[in-house]
């Protein structure tokens, strides 16, 4: 991968809001009267590795497809390195590599064929450097023992690292991974988190989907927890792992003021029951307080809310299989 | 903040890649090979019909095939573009959308990007290269199994003349432009129907089903008006080729009307492709 990018599009002028590798807002999509996706509003920040979390059928997928272009949004914008679709998909597709929905490559042409194939649909290559970058391509995900075989004949493990090849032809801004370890034995495992966490180092963004925390919590700096086809929760993951209570519940008979001062203070907070809810989300419980009793706040009581990541990633994941409810408070704090 | 991007890798490249895909997947050279039986199996067939009843023997071009085995190929192609030929356009057009979504590989290219209209263009190039590889194979090896069998004294026309050997390639590189693009005709629809699911079977079961209808419409005497816009009965009129001087009105007709096959079918397949979800 020496000398196939003929030129690169220029990171985004470098301005004080953090830059965005890409962006969504309000993206919708039904299927019928299914609901699919709905009010998605992403920020995935320029050289992060997001994980988007979620059980299946949560949306992960089709968020990813109006990512990139394949499916239309019923509502909402997707920008694309800084590029609105569908019209600037000519000019930010070609720096972003994808694996959707499991790799998909012809059986009856071995694995080298087959990114040749894709090599020769892709803009950044020049000609003269597609067999090269094909046989980098192999190298790292170590298929270049197998690839002059069938894709046939490839077990589920070696179909889904060929896939991986295909996003890696090309030095990307952007690698979006749909659940990227599916079928991969523990090595395996390994390898593609080496790999993203090569990714990441060269400076390329990354968006890899899955519906296993454990699997976010070794690769991301970020996390966007879907659920219902919306997002429940996104940010740095150091930050929504930070404690396993995310939300303080403060009981008070002064609502309006605490909210006022809260809001002025920059902490998020919205009135609840008998009080107001405070995310713990970039401050701390004592500087809470001490923002609430300056201001003459009466403060009757004060309860952390446990709504961890893994908490409410848990308690999401439950909610599917007994199909309660229940978690919408949960969800709602973890915002 | 952008600096002179390629967005598009070379259409050429594109085109190739496209070609070689559609010629290593066995079915194709299983296919080719069939095509290439059918002027030797024909011609062979006549051959025992003329041997055996020493003169001219069986319907139509059949009967004029003795010592005018450049007849053969003109008479193989239009042995196979009711059915034969139809089916391999629609492999090929069933393979190219229908069959590359059914295999994931139709969103790779689309997240390359290749865009939809280039896409169907690249499609669409494919099919037509490889149906006039088809057909022209077909007509090699039914011009040299019919001069093996039948010898060559020019080509003797249904209307009696007999046309010099070089006028008689002439006939036969025309009937293979012709044929073609009848191929091309049905292939433009396949494609559209190929646009509309990921199950290839649907794509040849369907285009099948169509000519086999049309065939049967056809064939109603209380249907004539219907008969200027089958695809199916025009080929009938192809046989002018073999007329000496050649009348080019039905000439002309069914290939205007393959034409108009054509652009709707390209129509209706960009149309589908651009609306499509990958």
């Amino acid at each position: 991968m020496t000398t196939s990018t003929s030129a690169r599009v220029e990171s985004a002028s470098a301005g004080s809001a953090p830059v965005l590798a890409a962006r969504t807002r309000g993206l919708r999509k039904t299927y019928g009267s299914t609901v699919a996706v709905d009010r998605v509003d992403l920020d995935l920040p320029e050289g992060a590795v997001m994980g988007m979390l979620g059980p299946n059928g949560s949306g992960k997928t089709t968020t990813i497809r109006m990512l990139l272009g394949l499916v239309k949004p019923t509502e909402g914008t997707v920008e694309l390195l800084g590029r609105a679709l569908p019209d600037g998909a000519a000019d930010s597709l070609p720096h972003v590599g994808a694996l959707v929905e499991g790799p998909g490559f012809h059986p009856f042409l071995s694995g080298r064929e087959n990114l040749r194939r894709n090599a020769a649909f892709e803009p950044l290559l020049a000609t003269g450097s597609i067999k090269q970058a094909v046989e980098d391509a192999l190298e790292r995900v170590g298929l270049a023992q197998a690839a002059h075989r069938r894709y046939r004949g490839y077990s589920l493990g070696m179909k889904q690292r060929l896939g991986l090849a295909a996003a890696l032809l090309v030095p990307r801004r952007l690698i979006v991974l749909d659940e990227p370890t599916n079928g991969l034995d523990p090595a395996g495992t390994r390898e593609v988190r080496k790999v993203i966490g090569d990714l990441h180092a060269a400076g390329s963004t990354v968006l890899v989907s899955s519906h296993l925390l454990s699997e976010i919590e070794a690769t991301c700096t970020h996390v966007a927890v879907l659920h219902r086809g919306t997002v429940v929760a996104q940010g740095e993951l150091a930050e929504l792992l930070q404690s396993d209570s995310t939300a303080l519940q403060v009981t008070t008979s002064d609502v309006d003021t605490a909210l006022n001062v809260l809001r002025a203070a920059r902490i998020s907070a919205r009135p609840s029951e008998e009080g107001v809810r405070v995310e713990l989300i970039g401050t701390t419980a004592p500087a809470v307080f001490q923002a609430l009793v300056q201001a003459g706040v009466e403060i009757h009581e004060a309860v952390r809310q446990r709504t961890g990541l893994e908490e409410l990633f848990a308690r999401l994941t439950e909610a599917e299989e007994s199909e309660h409810l229940s978690t919408v408070d949960t969800i709602e704090g973890a915002r | 903040m952008t600096t002179a991007v390629a967005t598009r890798a070379p259409l050429a490249r594109q085109l190739r890649s496209e070609l070689r895909w559609i010629l290593r997947r066995p079915r194709t050279v299983i296919g080719l090979g069939l095509l290439c039986v059918v002027p030797i199996l024909a011609g062979v067939g006549l051959w025992f019909a003329v041997d055996n009843t020493q003169g001219p023997a069986g319907p139509g071009l059949a009967a004029i095939i003795a010592g005018n085995g450049l007849v053969l190929p003109i008479f193989t192609m239009f042995l196979s573009l009711p059915l034969l030929l139809p089916l391999v356009g629609a492999i090929w057009a069933a393979d190219g959308l229908a069959g590359e979504a059914n295999s994931g590989t139709l969103r790779g290219l689309m997240v390359a990007p290749v865009g939809r209209i280039r896409l169907l263009g690249v499609k669409a190039f494919g099919i037509a290269v490889m149906s006039l590889f088809a057909v022209t194979l077909m007509a090699l090896v039914g011009a040299i199994t019919g001069v093996a069998l039948f010898g060559m004294d020019g080509m003797l026309t249904v209307s009696g003349t007999t046309l010099p050997v070089g006028a008689a390639l002439g006939r036969i590189a025309l009937t293979i432009v012709l044929v073609t693009f009848q191929v091309w005709a049905v292939a433009a629809v396949a494609l559209a129907i190929s646009a509309c699911t990921e199950h290839p079977l649907v794509v040849m079961a369907a285009t099948m089903a169509g000519i086999i209808v049309f065939a049967v419409l056809g064939a109603f005497s209380s249907l004539d008006w219907l008969q200027p816009y089958l695809i199916t009965s025009a080929w009938d009129g192809l046989a002018d080729v073999m007329r000496d001087p050649m009348p080019v009105d039905g000439l002309w007709n069914s290939t205007a009307l393959a034409a108009c096959y054509l652009v709707i079918g390209l129509s209706l397949a960009a149309i589908r492709l651009v609306t499509k979800d990958g």
